[in-house]
């Protein structure tokens, strides 16, 4: 049975569907495993977890908290789409951070240094960024193409190459302005004609919305058509399902590996725009940091399936809204982040579970439905 | 142990009227066996015929829904496999199930390791008592080596000796020698015949009828989830035990009348491959096949037919000149080859041929993505490829409920039927089948050979590779003979007998 | 107990949120009236005698043993001397977006929280947008002098001014004419506090060897916070020939003193009167720190605030106005005293010009 199982990292990484129902099942079982083990974690510390989740629920569905949400989400399904990518082809992009926050500060640099018409000004920066993010990557790509470095390795190490390139690079002699007054340094801001206006989408208050919400929505739905509808997205899939099988279909791996790590990291630069272009309009020292780290924890929530991200990044960045809340009844805020650990390691364990399920229960439909037809010819149902 | 007190002519396994329901279907039905202790008893069907479900309901993996099962006289109800290693049956996997970064030692004793004073392990115990069951069934296996080390064969035999390390008295082998080449398989029969002599009773799974005749005491026959017949293997034949499977006359592989004409498909000269560290594999090889020809290549497992194979795809770097038709393809990447016209039925189909967790549709694709039906330009043509992959159903009787269930939940025959169906779509020039039909149900086979003889009559240049004598000999118009990366012999398939082929192979002497 | 007082805040959310969504109904969200009914709150509540007083830390918090602790100090103070009805204490998560920040200061002027101290100048952008939003609410930020407003106090201290002192400390003590200092994280901040050490230093001795580096760079704030990097980074300096070590580095600060005791040395701390804060059995190498009074600047606005008279625009808390200083625990720099106190007046009268960037 061997050869016939996927492994446990294919079924991590979603390389492997559950189809129908059981795709939803196991995010519910998960999701309530979750406010499980968080009820238990509240009782130990002493709060009441039904009143502690009605809190944060209400302040969750106030329009401010609604649009906080919609926000901090745009920025999460960016960076879980970049991880994702590499994910669907067994590629392991640990560094979307660097490449998120080094395009970030050069596409900022750049940004603020030129004055252009309006839209034209906004394509400039995130051109800019996405060719750094995917820049950034390629280093990783060939040296796992031409030297076999892992790239896990290979990334994690250009995290830290980038932290310290990008605060050489933040710093007044180099791309770095002063911030009068102030003990911040950053880029200097972007002109009004670079900015991307946010959008009043949700009624009741005067927050609004990242105008570049719909560059998300385009990014989710071009990576659905890619992966799904194309030659290319389908050698991406052969390749992450089974290399070997993919290599004997004709698909040149590395160069897969290659394409698939610039699109990634070019992803990955589009991280930092929605913040960059419709928040601060400069990169500097409060920049946030780490999301793609988060962009990795939600495409595993959301099993690398575009509709499944969505759902992750809105949950994550609901829990992360809420967490404001929490300490202003004295609950600790660190509390969100237990929860969203525990989501995702539920939703880990809960589709392996379900997993299991479907392939028992594939192969008694499949004999089920031959032996409904044709008399049992056997298939199946021992093999 | 207790089996001291029991008469030696209870039965060590009585199954009587097992009956296992799946929704919808029945894989066992009235089930009724009985195993004599010290015997090899083999249990023998085609793929999917319930063997595996019936190991796995005495394994305790699975309980019947009718029937009782008796281990030495005593009816016993297994809920889980611990179950049935208490009392005394021990099961070895088709796919071992070893931790390669691990002695065997540690192997072994995994899950039931022996505690001094309760907390440290006792290696020293362990070590002495793999030893002396190693020692006396002759298994040769050192407990301090690697797994990783070790080649197939000597991690079989150390899968067996876990389960007799766990008190096993009673083995079950599940289809064991599915991954031994030949040579192994002999000295498996060997271990077998000995542990027997020590008392032990052997129950073996298989589909191959030589091997079951060879070393089996009993033979029971199951077919369509029930025993259809229990017979003792010195008064049937091979043909006879497999129409008992099979339930009807069987297909031969022979074919009639040559197609071979004069126009060279592939040409293949000096051709030679090199491991990493620079020994030959494939050694100044070179022959041509025409348009109806099929060329065989004979040879003991390993010998480079596999590298062979995958220098014509483009999938190993290889020095010497391929030809296809006109064109010189020495230097063209995989797809390139493919998209002239070569179809690859390959040795592992799951490794090398299917997307498992893929559905049928999409492993229709899968080696033809820059080809119509299933493309248009840079997009994916789900209609056209879902089309075709229902004709390829229909006509190459793919049994499966559809063409959206995963590769993985089609049996092997059916598997191996959708990549014959896939490969000779597009119209091929040239075919390589390596092992067309191993692991492949009598039916499934003989409907394969069909395909195979109706492509070549129709100007497809073969090359065929299988471990498989007949089927070499019968379907091969050409037969030559591969030796440690060299043609070693040409040999005529119209007058060659399996057993002196089999010799040629070996490099005993030459055939010809 | 804690039930209760959810209970009661729950039910201040909510009303909270619903003056929200009722203002909306009104098609305008005006902050004054979202503002308004939690200070009339505060001063209907029975047991409430003085305002509700918000701090919003950056990362850390209180129990940071430095910049944070020192401002919850200054809050404490306040409690038990101006009797405040409620106060509120969040913390900044990590990596968190300003988004989150201006939240956080919300979600303490919905409350009914006013004053509020921003403490950090991460602070900087959200407190000028919340402030305008809640125009009623007197809002202070520590470390920034760009969020102005009419209702925006701004806390900043001279830190160059009092590492001048210690600076000429050091150099009044190295034996061998070479001096250090261990940075946190190269933030302008940071560079204030090695400007100031190096010009103290150097007007003592102008030949006088002066090492500097730093344990991270931003964004990597670790350096605020790792010991061991710390030590490291001291033990070296030890063995390039400096025997008086200044630490400007939050939490590392201890693995600095360590590698001092080690190399018996000296070492001057840090922001409160470190020779009373340390590990006790590190109290000794230090020799003096570099006071910045952030308690006290905490409790001069929240006495202000609560007077009705708290000033807008910056306030700079300089040597001048005792808001940084040197220490004289332990006794150490007592023979020097008196030239350090000359050197204070120097530059408290305007005759020494202390700089505050290093280039």
């Amino acid at each position: 049975m061997k050869a016939a199982e996927s492994s446990f990292a294919d079924r991590l990484l979603g390389r492997v569907r559950l189809s129908g129902l059981l795709s939803l099942a196991a995010p519910v079982v998960a999701i309530l495993f979750a406010a499980l083990i968080t009820s238990i974690v509240l009782l130990a510390t002493g709060a009441p977890p039904l009143d502690t989740l009605v809190i944060m629920g209400e302040y969750g569905v106030q329009p401010r908290s609604i649009v906080l949400t919609l926000n901090s989400a745009t920025t999460f399904y960016l960076a879980a789409i970049a991880v994702a990518i590499g994910f669907r082809m067994n590629l392991f992009n640990i560094g979307v951070d660097g490449q998120y926050r080094l395009a970030a500060l050069i596409s900022a640099a750049v940004g603020g240094a030129v004055v252009l018409p309006g839209p034209l000004h906004t394509v400039l920066v995130i051109l800019v960024a996405m060719l750094v993010g995917a820049g950034w990557a390629s280093i990783a790509a060939l040296l796992k193409v031409k030297r076999g470095v892992s790239e896990v390795i290979s990334t994690i190490m250009l995290n830290a190459i980038a932290t310290a390139l990008g605060s050489w690079l933040l710093n007044k002699e180099r791309l770095a302005v002063e911030v009068a007054g102030s003990n911040n340094i950053g880029t200097k801001p972007i002109a009004e004609s670079g900015r991307v206006p946010g959008l009043a989408l949700i009624p009741g208050t005067e927050a609004k919305v990242f105008g570049l919400l719909f560059l998300a929505i385009a990014v989710g739905v071009g990576y659905h058509v890619l992966l799904n509808r194309t030659r290319f997205g389908f050698d991406l899939r052969a390749t992450g399902q089974s290399e070997t099988a993919a290599v004997a279909s004709g698909v040149n791996v590395k160069k897969m590996i290659v394409i698939a790590m610039l699109l990634s990291g070019a992803a990955a630069g589009l991280i930092g725009m929605p913040q960059l272009l419709g928040a601060s309009y400069s990169y500097s020292l409060d920049f946030p940091t780490g999301l793609g780290f988060t962009g990795i924890a939600i495409a595993l929530l959301g099993r690398n399936h575009p509709v499944g991200i969505a759902f992750g990044a809105l949950l994550w960045a609901f829990l992360d809204t809420s967490s404001s809340i929490l300490q202003l009844h004295e609950i600790a805020p660190e509390l969100v982040a237990i929860m969203q650990g525990t989501i995702v390691l539920s939703v880990i364990v809960a589709y392996e579970l379900v997993h299991r399920y479907q392939v028992v229960a594939g192969q008694r439909r499949v004999s089920k439905e031959l032996a409904s037809g044709t008399p049992p010819q056997g298939e199946g149902a021992s093999a | 142990m207790e089996e001291a007190v029991i008469s030696t002519s209870t039965p060590a396994v009585e199954l009587e009227g097992i009956t296992k329901r799946f929704p919808g279907v029945v894989a066992n039905r009235d089930i009724s066996m009985s195993v004599q202790q010290g015997h090899v008893h083999a249990i023998v069907g085609e793929n999917g015929a319930g063997k595996s479900t019936l190991m796995k309901i005495l394994y305790g993996m699975q309980r019947p829904d009718e029937g009782e099962i008796r281990v030495n006289g005593t009816a016993v109800g297994f809920r889980s496999p611990a179950d049935a290693i208490t009392a005394g049956i021990g099961m070895v996997h088709q796919h071992f199930m070893l931790a390669d970064n691990l002695t065997v030692l540690e192997n072994v004793i995994l899950g039931s390791e022996p505690r001094r004073a309760g907390v440290a392990i006792d290696f020293g115990a362990a070590r002495k008592r793999i030893r002396t069951i190693s020692d006396t069934y002759g298994l040769g296996i050192d407990p301090d080596a690697m797994v990783e080390d070790l080649g197939v064969g000597a991690r079989q035999r150390v899968e067996i000796l876990k389960v007799l390390y766990r008190g096993a008295r009673i083995l079950i082998l599940d289809e064991p020698t599915a991954v031994l080449v030949p040579q192994e398989v002999e000295e498996l029969f060997g271990n077998l015949r000995e542990l027997v002599r020590e008392g032990l009773t052997i129950i073996f799974i298989s589909h191959k009828l030589d091997e079951v005749l060879s070393v089996a005491d009993a033979i029971t026959v199951i077919r369509r989830g029930t025993t259809v017949a229990s017979v003792d293997p010195k008064d049937v034949t091979a043909r006879q035990l497999a129409e008992l499977m099979v339930g009807t006359e069987l297909p031969s592989p022979e074919t009639r009348e040559s197609t071979v004409t004069d126009v060279v498909a592939l040409s293949v000269r000096d051709l030679s491959v090199h491991s990493a560290d620079g020994r030959r594999l494939v050694d100044g090889v070179g022959f041509d096949i025409r348009k109806g020809e099929v060329l065989g290549i004979a040879g003991v497992e390993g010998n480079g037919q596999a590298e062979l194979v995958e220098a014509i795809m483009g999938m190993r770097a290889a020095d010497g000149e391929i030809r296809l038709g006109e064109e010189d393809i020495s230097a063209w990447p995989t797809l390139r080859r493919r998209e002239a016209g070569i179809g690859y039925i390959p040795e592992d189909r799951h490794r090398h041929g299917l997307l498992l967790e893929a559905p049928l549709w999409e492993n229709r694709i899968l080696g033809h993505q820059t080809r119509r039906p299933n493309v248009k330009g840079p997009w994916i043509d789900r209609t056209g490829a879902r089309e075709d992959t229902r004709r390829i159903v229909t006509e190459y009787d793919v049994r499966t409920p559809g063409i959206d269930v995963d590769a993985a939940a089609l049996s092997g025959g059916n598997q191996q039927k959708l990549i014959v169906g896939r490969e000779m779509s597009g119209d091929p020039v040239f075919l390589i089948a390596s092992h067309p039909t191993r692991g492949v149900d009598v039916g499934a086979q003989a409907a394969i050979w069909d395909h195979l003889r109706a492509a070549r009559a129709a100007g497809l240049a073969v090359l065929l590779i299988s471990a498989d004598l007949d089927e070499l000999i019968g379907l091969s118009d050409t037969l030559k003979v591969i030796l440690r990366g060299r043609i070693v012999a040409d040999v005529d398939p119209r007058d060659v007998t399996p057993e002196r082929l089999g010799s040629a192979m070996t490099g005993a002497g030459g055939a010809a | 107990m804690l039930q209760n007082r959810l209970g009661k805040l729950a039910a201040t959310a909510l009303a909270g949120s619903m003056l929200m969504g009722a203002a909306a109904c009104g098609g305008s969200e005006e902050p004054a009236t979202t503002a308004s009914p939690g200070a009339g709150t505060g001063s209907a509540a029975p047991a409430a005698t003085g305002p509700k007083v918000g701090l919003a830390y950056d990362i850390g918090g209180r129990g940071d043993q430095s910049f944070n602790d020192a401002a919850a100090a200054g809050l404490d103070k306040a409690k038990t001397e101006l009797g405040l009805a409620d106060t509120k204490e969040l913390e900044a998560g990590n990596g968190e977006t300003e988004a989150a920040k201006e939240e956080r200061l919300r979600l303490l002027a919905q409350g009914g929280f006013n004053p509020i101290i921003a403490v950090g100048f991460a602070y900087s952008g959200p407190v000028k947008k919340v402030a305008t939003e809640f125009p009623d609410v007197k809002f202070a930020i520590v470390d920034d002098e760009a969020a102005q407003g009419p209702n925006i106090s701004n806390l900043v201290f001279a830190e160059h001014e009092g590492s001048f002192l210690v600076g000429a400390a050091a150099a009044l003590k190295s034996e061998k004419n070479h001096v250090a200092f261990v940075g946190g994280v190269r933030t302008p901040l940071i560079d204030k506090f090695q400007a100031g050490f190096t010009a103290g230093a150097k007007a003592v001795k102008a030949d006088i060897k002066v090492d500097a580096d730093y344990l991270s760079e931003p964004p990597d704030f670790s350096g605020f916070n790792d010991p061991a990097k710390g030590k490291t980074m001291a033990e070296g300096m030890l063995d390039g020939g400096a025997d008086v070590i200044y630490h400007a580095a939050g939490g590392s600060g201890g693995g600095v003193f360590e590698a001092v005791k080690a190399a018996n040395a000296k070492a001057i701390g840090v922001d409160s009167d470190q020779a009373k804060t340390a590990a006790p059995e590190l109290q000794s190498v230090i020799m003096t720190s570099m006071i910045k009074k952030v308690d006290v600047a905490v409790f001069e606005f929240l006495k202000a605030a609560a007077a009705g008279s708290a000033k807008a625009g910056p306030t700079v808390y300089d040597l001048k106005a005792g808001g940084v200083d040197y220490s004289t625990t332990g006794g150490q720099v007592d023979d020097i005293k008196s030239k350090l106190d000359e050197y204070k007046q120097k530059i408290a009268d305007g005759e020494i010009t202390v700089p505050s960037k290093t280039s």
